[in-house]
């Protein structure tokens, strides 16, 4: 068609210009294209600050690569998702809330956005605007406005393209699900009319719901935003121009090339921090949008990024942009933290954050850096399998913020108390153990705590629990593999299992029959441990001597859950003799007999503490002594908190 | 009196010290409910750790995440036994309400009670502080909810301004405030407290506006009093909590000793504040002479109001008596 040309000879021109200004959006190592480029967006966009409002055109040039004619083309509307009738508000309200937001009584206005196409264009066909039809595919919901299609008289061939002409006017709601307004700060995620995906034979163009939202293809954007002047804005991508229009407002245009998605946010308020890290691929800035309040946040959150940044580089793969920017929400908008866009990611933090508690700005930012990996470059399907996103990034986070604050202390190191990761991804996983496989499209998990528990806590402990069976440094190269084989692409779960029996030289098809596609429980219990003489039948044998009466000693280790999985057990004999035995757990219990000079002290299951799947730690070891520290310690503790409050409590009289 | 000459705020550290017997016996009162109320814990932790390894991260540290599985586990249930300690916390308050009047009247009188007179003279105020405590849930319940109104106007204008300490500043000065006035309110149902005993006051609601005349007219000074030693318990508990974060995690011992000293602190500075009202009390309002006290039937005192301004420096000199001051 005559349009493309225009419209890439003009992707070019911006692009070279880019270049020219030193701003390319790659880091200095790297050269385009990184991906197949199906899209390519061009938007001008007018934000009104008083509306919460922008109005935008949008022009995008789709490339048909599929090698099949596409007469028809679904769209995502995201922020029609803020509507009372909406998917989206349905499964929120279900639930009761969303993050910070309450979903459970009334309707409230203040969460009301919008997205309105006002004019659709196909060039070469015309004006198809009164043909937009909106479809539900998911639930059938037909007060659902998330998605549109369109249909084309004729179809786009492969290998040709097809350019939509659209007009759009959206409204941001009060910040909700990371995007959306607050006071003068704006968060515009899901903001402008986005095509679906034509993927394993058909397009798949899903439903904004409360729990996913993520599935676009790689290609170019170059959008200019026209704000009033005394904002300051970041976006994916790098600036390329900054024009004063004179007339109160300004225009800033950006250019992202390889990515799937676009989000900006401005604010007059922000303040500009900036770093720059060295990688593999030369110097990436990393440009910081926060606040004079959360100043005592601002080299806490360079220095998380700065370790994480190295720790991917060295595991995983190069960051190949040249910058990443990082939002820190302001007070009030914590809807707005703890979300990720291609080179562009939202932290969280307070001004008050204490040092120790690792929650916030350190945990979060490490894990929305995660995702460029596992999201912005490795680009799985997150409606259908956000533990390929999520759950591989919170493996990866554990990994990450274990090396960078210890392994017991990564969470929380604060007033003598301690958690880490593991502890808390195993923590979320445990009150959702069987309800949903990883396998199901993580839309239709039972709830949202299970979405929660299942993608990011089952796939990180699932992962972790691997470890045993390949070893942790097999498990990150295989991650390695992975990153480096499907960056840029569009892989699959079975494409991820896939990549780790090749790497590790195992399959490891019996473990992802239970961890990925089942519902199965890992518990393994120590049921018995105990010694008895030999001579207990003969009533003249001399009194017991250490070291010298001989002792028969059974140990039954039990299986209570269905997952199968091998483990070790240790039992510790009070000669100081250790002996570690291995079960494949196949059975439903397993018997260790010794005979010897000494009896058995204590009997664990995993005593190494790594099998993170098993559900109940309590049951797996047994002592012949009491242990009475740790129940002293706790009762005392208890103990103080009713003293205390007591007195309390007697003040009043 | 032994401490005529002292500061109020010393004159009542030392009556709290010499009848330090009253402190003990408070101190054990709480310490048998406190392990009352944690003996349910004690038994699901039994059931769970005794023969188990599992709480070895509980003891080389805290390790935050076996104590949520605790918690979580429906086997041990930690959390059922939060209800049994919360009601053996209870039962403190009504135990101090029983027992204060006892309390006062040792202070009044400055000497060591027998069993028997300790239980007499708190029977025969019982009923009465009863009557204080329901009376004094009222302006508690109005600062509480002025409280409440202070934190939804903080959360009102610090989610409307950029800089996010605002919110907080609001809610800070407001708490202050706030605190403040409660002080104030303990210290008047205080001083209708000592007012009732040293006078025998047997109408608490005359009483306690009586009580509000008098701690208003002295509110400099009592206020002043009260503030100090409150002060010794914030800042003990304060020390206290920074040391026991600072202790190392193995270190079992110190950490039930730290805990009981805080608490002994707590318990021992209201007591303090309690003496010094009575000592006040006693300097300014009225002298009751002890071997004259019949603790089932008080003898009967002229009522007399105390000064109606605050005392320069009462701890330095007994001031003259005001016309119709008794003395």
């Amino acid at each position: 068609m005559q349009s493309r040309k225009l419209v890439l000879a003009l992707v070019i021109l911006l692009g070279s210009v880019a270049i020219m200004w030193g701003q390319s959006p790659f880091a200095p190592n790297v050269t385009g294209p990184l991906s197949q480029r199906v899209v390519a967006y061009q938007i001008d966009a007018k934000y009104d600050p008083a509306k919460h409002a922008v109005d935008a055109t949008e022009t995008l040039t789709y490339h048909n690569l599929t090698g099949q004619p596409l007469d028809h083309f679904p769209f995502h509307l995201y922020l029609n998702a803020f509507q009372p009738s909406s998917t989206w508000v349905h499964e929120a309200h279900r639930d009761g809330n969303f993050r910070t937001s309450d979903f459970g009584e009334a309707w409230d206005p203040k969460h009301s956005g919008s997205n309105e196409v006002t004019s659709l264009e196909v060039v070469g066909v015309g004006d198809v605007t009164k043909q937009i039809k909106f479809i539900s595919p998911d639930d059938g919901n037909p007060n659902d406005k998330t998605v549109f299609d369109i249909a084309l008289p004729h179809a786009v061939e492969p290998g040709q393209d097809v350019v939509f002409k659209i007009k759009f006017h959206a409204v941001f709601p009060e910040v909700v699900a990371r995007t959306g307004y607050k006071r003068t700060f704006l968060l515009a995620g899901q903001w402008f009319p986005k095509v679906g995906v034509w993927w394993n034979g058909a397009w798949n163009c899903h439903q904004f719901h409360a729990m996913t939202e993520f599935f676009a293809d790689f290609g170019t954007y170059d959008v200019k935003i026209t704000l009033p002047k005394n904002y300051v804005i970041g976006a994916t991508g790098v600036q390329t121009s900054d024009t004063d229009n004179g007339n109160g407002t300004k225009s800033v245009a950006f250019h992202a090339e390889d990515v799937h998605d676009f989000a900006w946010t401005a604010d007059p308020n922000y303040k500009v921090v900036e770093s720059t890290f060295n990688g593999s691929e030369g110097a990436v800035k990393i440009r910081l949008l926060t606040y004079e309040s959360n100043q005592s946040s601002w080299q806490r959150y360079i220095d998380v990024m700065q370790g994480t940044m190295k720790r991917f580089d060295d595991w995983y793969g190069p960051y190949p942009y040249a910058q990443i920017t990082v939002v820190d929400p302001p007070h009030g908008a914590l809807e707005a933290g703890g979300m990720e866009y291609p080179t562009f990611i939202t932290g969280d933090t307070f001004w008050w954050a204490p040092k120790g508690q690792k929650l916030f700005p350190e945990l979060v930012t490490e894990h929305e850096f995660g995702h460029q990996y596992w999201y912005a470059m490795v680009a799985t399907n997150e409606f259908e399998n956000a533990w390929l996103d999520e759950g591989i990034n919170s493996y990866t986070e554990v990994k990450v913020v274990d090396s960078l604050y210890g392994k017991n202390t990564s969470m929380l190191n604060w007033m003598g108390a301690q958690m880490g990761d593991t502890a808390e991804q195993r923590s979320s996983y445990l009150g959702v153990a069987e309800t949903d496989p990883l396998s199901r499209p993580s839309y239709q998990d039972m709830s949202m705590s299970a979405y929660g528990g299942v993608t990011y806590g089952k796939t990180a402990t699932m992962l972790l629990t691997l470890e045993n069976i390949v070893g942790e440094q097999t498990l990150q190269r295989a991650l390695h593999a992975y990153f480096m084989k499907y960056r840029f692409t569009h892989p699959t779960q079975e494409d991820f299992l896939r990549t780790v029996n090749e790497v590790a030289g195992q399959d490891l098809g019996g473990y992802w029959q239970q961890a990925v596609y089942g519902t199965q429980v890992l518990d393994y219990k120590v049921r018995r441990a105990d010694s008895t003489r030999v001579d207990w039948s003969n009533k003249d044998a001399p009194d017991e001597k250490k070291g010298e009466t001989t002792y028969e000693t059974q140990v039954l280790l039990q299986r209570l859950g269905d997952f199968i999985f091998p483990v070790v057990a240790q039992i510790k004999f009070d000669n100081g003799e250790t002996i570690r035995e291995k079960w494949d757990g196949r059975d439903r219990w397993k018997r260790f007999v010794y005979v010897k000079k000494a009896k058995v002290l204590s009997v664990e299951v995993d005593p190494d503490h790594q099998i993170t799947m098993d559900r109940d730690y309590l049951n797996n070891s047994i002592t012949t002594e009491p242990q009475r520290a740790a129940i002293h310690k706790i009762a005392s503790y208890w103990m103080f908190c009713t003293q205390f409050f007591a007195q309390a409590l007697s003040w009043l009289t | 009196m032994a401490d005529e000459n002292k500061g109020l705020v010393a004159a009542g550290a030392s009556l709290v010290w010499r009848r330090q017997r009253v402190l003990w016996w408070v101190y054990a009162v709480n310490v048998a409910l406190g392990i009352l109320g944690a003996a349910g814990a004690h038994t699901a932790l039994n059931k769970a750790l005794k023969y188990s390894l599992a709480g070895e991260s509980l003891t080389k540290g805290f390790d935050l995440g076996m104590y949520f599985e605790l918690t979580d586990q429906p086997a041990v249930n930690l959390m059922r036994s939060a209800g049994s300690s919360m009601l053996f916390a209870l039962l403190f308050p009504l135990f101090m309400v029983f027992v204060v009047g006892g309390i006062l009247a040792v202070y009044r009188d400055d000497r060591r009670f027998t069993a028997g007179e300790f239980f007499a003279a708190s029977g025969s105020f019982f009923w009465r502080f009863v009557r204080l405590a329901i009376f004094s849930l009222v302006p508690f319940a109005l600062l509480g909810m002025a409280l409440s109104g202070i934190r939804r106007l903080s959360d009102y204008i610090g989610d409307r301004v950029i800089a996010a300490q605002t919110g907080f500043y609001i809610l800070l000065a407001g708490t202050i405030v706030v605190v403040l006035l409660l002080l104030f309110v303990r210290l008047w149902f205080d001083i209708a407290q000592v007012r009732a005993v040293v006078q025998d006051e047997r109408r608490m609601w005359p009483n306690i506006w009586k009580a509000l005349g008098i701690s208003w007219r002295n509110r400099l000074t009592l206020f002043r009093v009260y503030l100090c030693i409150s002060g010794v318990a914030w800042a003990v508990l304060a020390i206290g909590i920074f040391i026991w974060a600072k202790l190392p995690p193995t270190a079992t011992p110190v950490t039930f000793v730290l805990p009981q000293l805080i608490i002994l602190t707590q318990l021992g500075v209201r007591l303090w504040q309690r003496a010094s009202a009575v000592t006040w009390y006693k300097r300014h309002a009225v002298e009751v002479p002890a071997d004259t006290v019949e603790f089932t039937t008080p003898a009967p005192v002229e009522l007399v109001e105390p000064p109606a301004e605050p005392l320069a420096n009462p701890a330095e000199d007994r001031p003259e008596p005001e016309e119709g001051l008794a003395t």
